[in-house]
């Protein structure tokens, strides 16, 4: 049990659940004080032990059906069916087995001569625990963790089959058949076993066969599971399918609370305010001046504030579906937050994002806000200027301004001058860019021009990068 | 004690807290091998009842810890009780004369006060805050941190101990170590995810909306003095409008709230006036309101063309005689 238990923690960490060992102990101490005939009783008590973040519950669910389904069912099934088969023939497999048991058991057969296998044991006792863990340990050397596709279960079930040596165990059936006759057993019934121990065989390979597909079926979860996480953090947002933007969504939404994290942080660091002397004496005047009561200077609030400038013109269209998405999440993690949209022409859409529920509001931005036109040729110049121009004043020494564009300005002014203006007021600058730095100044590029008015410009193309650059973020 | 899942079932029902076989399981195994719990999941599923339940049905004191942003050590685990410790200074001045008489040098008279230093910083000047205080009560109890979500990040550094040792350390005593460990409950609406140091000490329980039938056994335990066919109507409502993509979802005290509403209004069923009058119970933002009413008359149609007689609502007379018409879609601003 432990040892399917550890095996299982692991397939959880191959696809992506952080389960820890200690979590792994709990689960065994978990199951002592259960009794595990309950299935539901039993998933539930894993997934307390093992599972620790609701949105890893739906995986837990698949792969729990998938590892714990009843491989022993499927054992029992085959062997069941086998049972019937010898049925359909006129014989009682029960009473076979039990016969056989009883004369090598009373010792007509010469010692020595039995030599059967532990294969063959376990069959002729029917003992199913044992034959599921000969068939892993099989399976185990047979090389199963490299198998990859359907077309390998043949394969890798034949490899089982012989590292088990079900064959050798099949003649030894029919080696103890003609042994027992020889010591009086009638004619049909050794005719018997030799049918049995075909059916054995077959019920043998059934059996390993659906190890193979059910090993192959959590293999290739796994594999699926990782690589679409994997593909998600290193797809360029320009490509990302409406799907997999929504699936991003609580990527984005951990990433605006961690730097909501960083940022609260640093906020209580300056909690701690000096002592208030001059306040403190007054107040303890009445206590003859001993200082009863200790009162503390004002600490200082220093709530960031954020501006956002984002471009949602149609060269970066999918770039600011996601970083809107972004931009969102912001606001709903900071009280004091702006947003804004351009394209040439620059609108606030800070309320839109506060009426919305995130798809809406992602698609109004997109179509402008009601506030601009979004069907022109990009122009930061213009769009800067109209900012520099009429909202300037949302501005001042606490405020951040991220930039999310491309600075493809289709040879407009850039108007660099606003951008250093504004550098100027703000505590910081920053500029996202979807573009690789290498492309930056080239053509109708004008990042170059706005380089050197902000605090940090990165690249910015996937959810790598920007989880990189949150981690670099001081605001 | 419980001695089974299925006993933990039936206590929690005795205490009129309808769960399924999950949460009673984790509870089990939360009381049997002495670890915390942190229960997760939307607003209003019944997170903080499960822990006064199961305090209730165990038998154990409740001690509840609110979380909040800012929430410090101080308040948390203990402070100091300074004014205290000043005042016993200055009471006890004349006597502090009196050890120190005799001493020659500077260096005695600090030994000596060093000596007695350990008066001041006893047990007697600490005002224990909720942790300490369940693990030094001398009975077993149950703690709840409430919305561990909305501490800061630092505060779960406090928590470690507490959880996994179940002890505190006080640096100028030493550590109290739990006399009884207590049934520690976490709740956490998901605001922030907890770091996984804190989540590797507790077993986690992820408590959802129920489904239908067991909103049902809830509201009959709940509001027992509802009709039948109300209560059914009602909770199929529920379950319909958490299908809709809202701002806020109803959760399962809104269900109970709406309930206690209807029944106070002595509806005696669903009408679609009544549920209009009482639709802020349950929606707490405009535009769900909004959003759910269309939803509703649409259900309400389709309900009345399906059995005109079997829904004698107040709105019916209305509705009679003419073919299920489009409601007018309702104005905005006249619910709140």
């Amino acid at each position: 049990m432990q040892r399917k238990i550890i095996e299982f923690a692991n397939l959880l960490r191959k696809s992506g659940l952080r389960v820890s060992v200690a979590e792994a102990i709990d689960a065994f101490q978990a199951l002592e004080e259960l009794s595990i005939d309950d299935r539901e009783v039993f998933r539930d008590a894993l997934r307390a032990s093992l599972v620790k973040r609701g949105d890893d519950v739906p995986t837990y669910d698949q792969l729990f059906d998938l590892y714990w389904s009843g491989f022993h069912d499927n054992l029992k099934g085959a062997f069941e069916a086998a049972a019937g088969a010898l049925a359909d023939d006129g014989i009682d497999m029960e009473q076979l087995l039990q016969k056989i048991r009883e004369m090598l058991e009373s010792g007509q057969v010469p010692e020595g001569e039995v030599d059967l296998s532990d294969l063959a044991r376990a069959l002729l006792t029917g003992d199913l625990s044992e034959l599921e863990q000969m068939i892993r340990a099989a399976a185990t050397q047979a090389g199963v963790a490299r198998i990859e596709n359907m077309l390998q279960i043949g394969f890798f079930g034949r490899r089982t089959l012989e590292a088990m040596n079900a064959e050798g165990a099949t003649r030894e059936l029919r080696d103890l058949a003609a042994r027992l006759r020889a010591v009086g057993m009638g004619d049909a019934e050794a005719e018997a076993i030799g049918r049995l121990a075909e059916r054995f065989f077959e019920a043998l390979r059934q059996s390993v066969r659906s190890f193979m597909e059910r090993e192959l079926q959590t293999r290739n979860f796994e594999y699926m599971e990782k690589f679409r996480r994997e593909a998600l953090f290193e797809k360029s947002f320009y490509s990302l399918t409406e799907d997999e933007i929504a699936r991003m969504r609580e990527v984005v939404n951990r990433l605006a609370q961690r730097i909501k994290n960083v940022m609260s942080i640093r906020r209580r660091r300056r909690k701690k305010g000096k002592l208030d002397l001059h306040t403190m004496l007054r107040r303890n005047m009445a206590r003859g001046g001993m200082p009863f009561e200790l009162v503390f200077k004002e600490k200082r609030k220093d709530r960031p504030k954020l501006v956002i400038l984002c471009d949602v013109s149609s060269s970066v269209a999918n770039v600011s579906r996601f970083m809107l998405q972004f931009v969102y999440s912001l606001q709903e993690c900071f009280t004091k937050i702006r947003s804004f949209v351009f394209v040439a022409e620059l609108g606030e859409v800070t309320q839109v994002f506060h009426d919305h529920e995130v798809g809406k509001a992602i698609e109004e931005a997109l179509e402008g806000g009601g506030v601009i036109n979004v069907y022109t040729r990009s122009n930061f110049g213009m769009a800067f200027h109209t900012f520099w121009r009429d909202f300037l004043s949302a501005v001042d020494a606490k405020t951040t301004v991220l930039v999310l564009g491309d600075a493809r300005n289709n040879y407009n002014d850039p108007k660099a001058w606003c951008l250093r203006d504004l550098h100027n007021k703000a505590k910081n600058v920053i500029w996202l860019n979807p573009e690789s730095p290498s492309a930056w100044g080239f053509g109708d590029s004008v990042m170059d021009k706005y380089l050197p008015y902000t605090t940090l410009a990165e690249e910015c193309r996937n959810l790598r990068q920007l989880s990189r650059i949150v981690d670099k973020l001081v605001l | 004690m419980f001695e089974s899942v299925e006993m933990v079932q039936k206590q929690l029902e005795e205490q009129g807290y309808i769960c399924d076989k999950r949460i009673a399981t984790v509870v089990f195994l939360a009381n049997r091998l002495e670890k915390p719990v942190l229960v997760e999941g939307p607003a209003g599923v019944g997170k903080t009842e499960l822990a006064k339940v199961v305090a209730a049905a165990t038998g154990r004191p409740l001690i509840r810890l609110q979380c909040y942003e800012g929430l410090d050590e101080a308040k948390a685990l203990y402070e100091w009780e300074y004014s205290k410790q000043l005042l016993y200074t200055q009471i006890l001045k004349e006597k502090i004369g009196e050890v120190m008489q005799g001493t020659g040098s500077l260096r005695e008279a600090a030994a000596r006060v060093g000596q007695q230093d350990s008066v001041f910083f006893s047990e007697q000047f600490i005002v224990p805050r909720p942790l300490m205080h369940a693990i030094t009560t001398d009975e077993p109890c149950a703690l709840l941190i409430d919305e561990v979500d909305k501490s800061d990040p630092e505060f779960e550094a406090f928590l470690l101990e507490v959880l996994s040792d179940f002890q505190v350390t006080v640096p100028e005593i030493g550590t109290f170590a739990a006399k009884h460990r207590p049934l520690v409950f976490l709740t956490s609406n998901d605001a922030r995810e907890m770091s996984d140091a804190l989540k590797r000490r507790c077993l986690h329980l992820w408590i959802d909306y129920p489904d239908e039938a067991a909103e049902l056994r809830i509201l009959q335990a709940k509001v027992p003095g509802m009709d039948q066919k109300l209560a059914a109507d009602l909770v199929a409502m529920m379950q319909r409008l958490r299908q809709l993509d809202l701002k806020k979802t109803p959760s399962i005290a809104e269900t109970i709230d709406w309930a206690r509403a209807l029944l106070a209004l002595n509806a005696e069923s669903l009408g679609e006036q009544a549920v209009r009058d009482t639709m802020s119970v349950i929606l707490k933002y405009e535009a769900d309101i909004r959003k759910a009413q269309q939803e509703l008359s649409r259900m309400m149609t389709a309900r009345a063309a399906v059995t005109p007689a079997a829904v004698p609502t107040p709105s019916a007379p209305a509705a009679t005689g003419t073919p299920p018409a489009p409601v007018a879609p309702p104005k905005k601003g006249t619910l709140h």
